[in-house]
Formats: C-alpha cells, sequence, structure tokens
C-alpha cells in the first residue's frame, strides 16, 4: 500500500511539474475542459506537497478574477485550482488540484500532452467523469451507454434499449 | 442542429444500436444496411458457435489459415501481436484453439463503420455512433462540432452511471463480468473472472478499445502496468466500489482514491 501511495506521489510530483513549466499562457477557457471539482473529499493524512507545487497554481476556478492562493503553513489553500494551459514540448498541459486540509486531495488533468494533433482531439475530452462527481449527476444525459457486453436479452433491460426507444 | 435517430439491428448474439445523426435519406439508409451487413458477414466468418463458420471449421476440420476467409489470417496475426504487447493478458489461443471472439467485434464494427465513410466526408452525416453490445465506434464529420455524450453503465447499479465521456471522433468499450455474468477468463490461469470487475477504455478505434478494455479487466484494478504501454486515450477500472482513471498514459485522481482508499 505505502509504495502505491509513494509511486503516486511521484506522479502527481510530476504532473506538478509539469504544470509549473509554463512558458506561454494562452489563458483558455476552463469550463468546457475542466471536471466539476470534487465534492465531499475526505481529510486526509499530511503529504505536503513541494512549495513550489503552489507558488504557480494559477487563478482559482471557481471565481470569474484571476487570484493567486494564499500560502499556509503547508504553502496550500483549501480549494480548488486550475492552471492555465501551458505549452511544453509536448503539448498542451493543464492541471486542477482540489486542496483539503492545506494537502492535494485530488489532480484532475483536463488537459494533457499526446504525441500528434489527432490524439489530442480525443484527449481533451476524453477523461471518464465520475457522475458522483459532476453537478448535474442526476441529470446527465447521454448519446449513448456503454457497459460490459450484454446479450440480446439483457439489452431489454440495458440504459441503451431506453435510449434507443426515445429516438426510435 | 439536425435531429438523430436510431435504428437497432440484433447481430453477434447481442444488438447494434446504430444512431445517425442527419437527414434520413435514402443514401443514409443505404449506408446503415452496409454497415449491418457487414456486421453480419463477419459474424458468419468467425462465430465460434456456429458450425459452419470459418473459425469452427479451423478447429474442427484441420483447416490452415490459408483455406479459409482471407479475414481470419488478418486477425490472427492482431491477435499475436496483442498478446506479445499484452504481456499475455489477452490471448486468443488459451484455449488450445484460434478462437478470436473478444477481438472480433470490435474489429468488425470499425470496418463496418466504414459505410459511412463517404457521407461524413461530404457532410451528409453530421455524425454516426455504432453500438454493439455497449462497445461502441463514434464518428463526426470535420466540418461538424458535434460531441459524443458516452455513459458508462455502472457495474452493479443497475440503470445507473459510473462515469460520463465526451468523444468527438474515437471508440470506447466496455469489458468485465458485471451484464453476463463471470464470462472472462484470465488466459495465463485459465482462471475465470470471479468479479465484479468493469473496465472502460476510449481509444480512436473500437479494435484497440475493444481489446484494450479486455486486457484492463482480466489485469484488474491493481495492475495498471500495461497502461503506459496500450495505445489507448483513457479509461476507467472500477472494481468493488473503487476506481482507478487514467489519460494520455497517466493515472488521473488516483491520489485521492488511494489515501481515502
Amino acid at each position: 500500500m505505502k509504495k502505491i501511495v509513494y509511486a503516486l506521489m511521484a506522479t502527481v510530483t510530476g504532473l506538478v511539474l509539469l504544470f509549473s513549466y509554463r512558458t506561454s499562457t494562452v489563458p483558455e477557457s476552463t469550463s468546457a475542459l475542466a471536471d466539476a471539482p470534487s465534492s465531499g473529499v475526505a481529510t486526509v493524512p499530511k503529504t505536503t506537497p513541494s512549495p513550489s507545487a503552489s507558488a504557480s497554481s494559477g487563478s482559482s476556478s471557481t471565481s470569474s478574477g484571476s487570484s493567486s492562493a494564499q500560502t499556509s503553513s503547508s504553502g496550500l489553500t483549501d480549494g480548488a485550482f486550475t492552471g492555465q494551459a501551458a505549452n511544453t514540448r509536448f503539448g498542451p498541459v493543464q492541471v486542477q488540484i482540489t486542496v483539503s486540509g492545506g494537502a492535494i486531495t485530488d489532480v484532475q488533468v483536463p488537459q494533457y500532452p499526446s504525441e500528434s494533433g489527432r490524439d489530442q482531439q480525443i484527449n481533451s475530452r476524453a477523461l471518464p467523469v465520475l457522475v458522483k462527481e459532476t453537478v448535474q449527476a442526476q441529470s446527465a444525459e447521454v448519446d449513448m451507454v456503454s457497459g460490459a457486453t450484454y446479450t440480446s436479452t439483457g439489452y431489454r433491460t440495458s440504459l441503451q434499449s431506453a435510449l434507443d426507444q426515445a429516438r426510435a | 442542429m439536425t435531429a438523430a435517430f436510431t435504428v437497432v439491428e440484433p447481430v453477434m448474439g447481442t444488438v447494434a444500436s446504430i444512431t445517425v445523426v442527419s437527414e434520413r435519406t435514402e443514401r443514409v439508409e443505404r449506408a446503415i444496411a452496409a454497415c449491418v451487413a457487414r456486421l453480419r458477414d463477419d459474424e458468419r466468418v468467425f462465430s465460434p458457435y456456429r458450425d459452419d463458420s470459418d473459425i469452427s471449421r479451423l478447429r474442427d476440420e484441420g483447416l490452415e489459415l490459408g483455406d479459409v476467409d482471407p479475414r481470419v489470417a488478418e486477425v490472427a496475426a492482431d491477435c499475436r501481436d496483442l498478446r506479445e504487447r499484452s504481456g499475455g493478458r489477452f490471448d486468443a489461443h488459451w484455449r488450445g484453439w484460434f478462437d478470436p471472439t473478444g477481438y472480433v467485434k470490435g474489429w468488425s464494427t470499425d470496418a463496418a463503420t466504414r459505410a459511412f465513410d463517404e457521407l461524413l466526408a461530404d457532410g451528409e452525416v453530421e455524425a454516426v455512433g455504432v453500438n454493439v453490445g455497449g462497445d461502441m465506434r463514434l464518428r463526426t464529420a470535420a466540418t461538424s462540432d458535434h460531441v459524443w455524450r458516452i455513459g458508462i453503465a455502472h457495474p452493479t447499479h443497475e440503470g445507473e452511471l459510473l462515469a460520463t465521456v465526451e468523444v468527438v471522433d474515437g471508440a470506447v468499450a466496455t469489458s468485465g463480468t458485471s451484464e453476463r455474468g463471470a464470462h472472462l477468463v484470465d488466459p495465463r490461469t485459465g482462471v475465470h473472472l470471479a468479479g465484479p470487475v468493469s473496465a472502460t477504455v476510449i481509444a480512436d478505434d473500437l479494435t484497440t478499445a475493444d481489446a484494450w478494455a479486455t486486457v484492463a479487466a482480466i489485469a484488474g484494478i491493481d495492475d495498471l502496468d500495461w497502461m503506459p504501454v496500450a495505445p489507448v486515450a483513457s479509461g476507467i477500472v472500477w472494481e468493488h466500489g473503487r476506481t482507478r482513471r487514467f489519460a494520455g498514459r497517466v493515472e488521473v485522481s488516483a491520489f485521492h482514491d488511494a489515501l481515502v482508499g
């Protein structure tokens, strides 16, 4: 378990470093790309990130204006923060972090690198968003439903079947 | 925006839902018919449940690949490649004979969806999605701003969604134990997966998404070692209420899950 946590911390550090690397900054609207901030994030053990992690946190995703994060002892203020898209040699990178109790509790990558422009078209939208995270969890309207293979009998009770009937 | 309509056809022991964002012209109807015909013809060649399929004859009559439909040799080569890249997590030969059932549905859906190539190119069709048994190939014309909003079925709460994902042009596949009981077998051990486990993968095409969703489900939630080498865009793995997500070959949001879980 510990090993996993360390591995994940390494991942987070990597992401934050990418995020900090901001040569360019074409501010982009984050609303279309960013996941809704998770709600009800549990308090977690202290996992103090490096101070640099907070330094370049960009504009708050919850307010329209851009404001620098106030630093606390851990260097992080509670809330959800979305960085500006940064162009790296791997492509644009944009990270959203959720801070609770002075520690990073969630990291989202609304926009992340890929090797080709074609990938980017898919990637920029194709991060699955957990329904419990979204604001409109109950009213999530979808065009199609993906699920482990159903038989022709199982189809009748599937969500896809209900959608198909609505559009027949 | 143009209205969408859906056509439903039984195929491959399941159901194909073809949703087209376009006017319902004769040309569009012809493309739908061609799409379904391709799925059915691939079923005729590849079904292990039909004694007269090329796959069954290969198994029962001792034929060579050169003696049967050339599509079989193509798929066999793909499956060998996938077995290697997935570290044996996918293996069409695990039973001792060639059974590419876990591969053919995605591969065939990609091929069938090409029936809409011309219509998408000249803009008569704005977008088309072909969903075969819960795995789908999604296409959108370059001139359109259509975005497919896909729900990922919750593995254990029937009628509910686990997650949603937006795709312009690509494919979404889910593999797991939820819909018809334990039908996944780890080819490395021959053991049936107890589950419940569900893995969804998003990739450029359904051949890739379907194959790697199977790999992800077999691997289970504690094994994402295959992910950095997989040619996929993103995905989500669910097992016993835990989820892990990845995108762009990195894991996303696991920090929270790992600390709390």
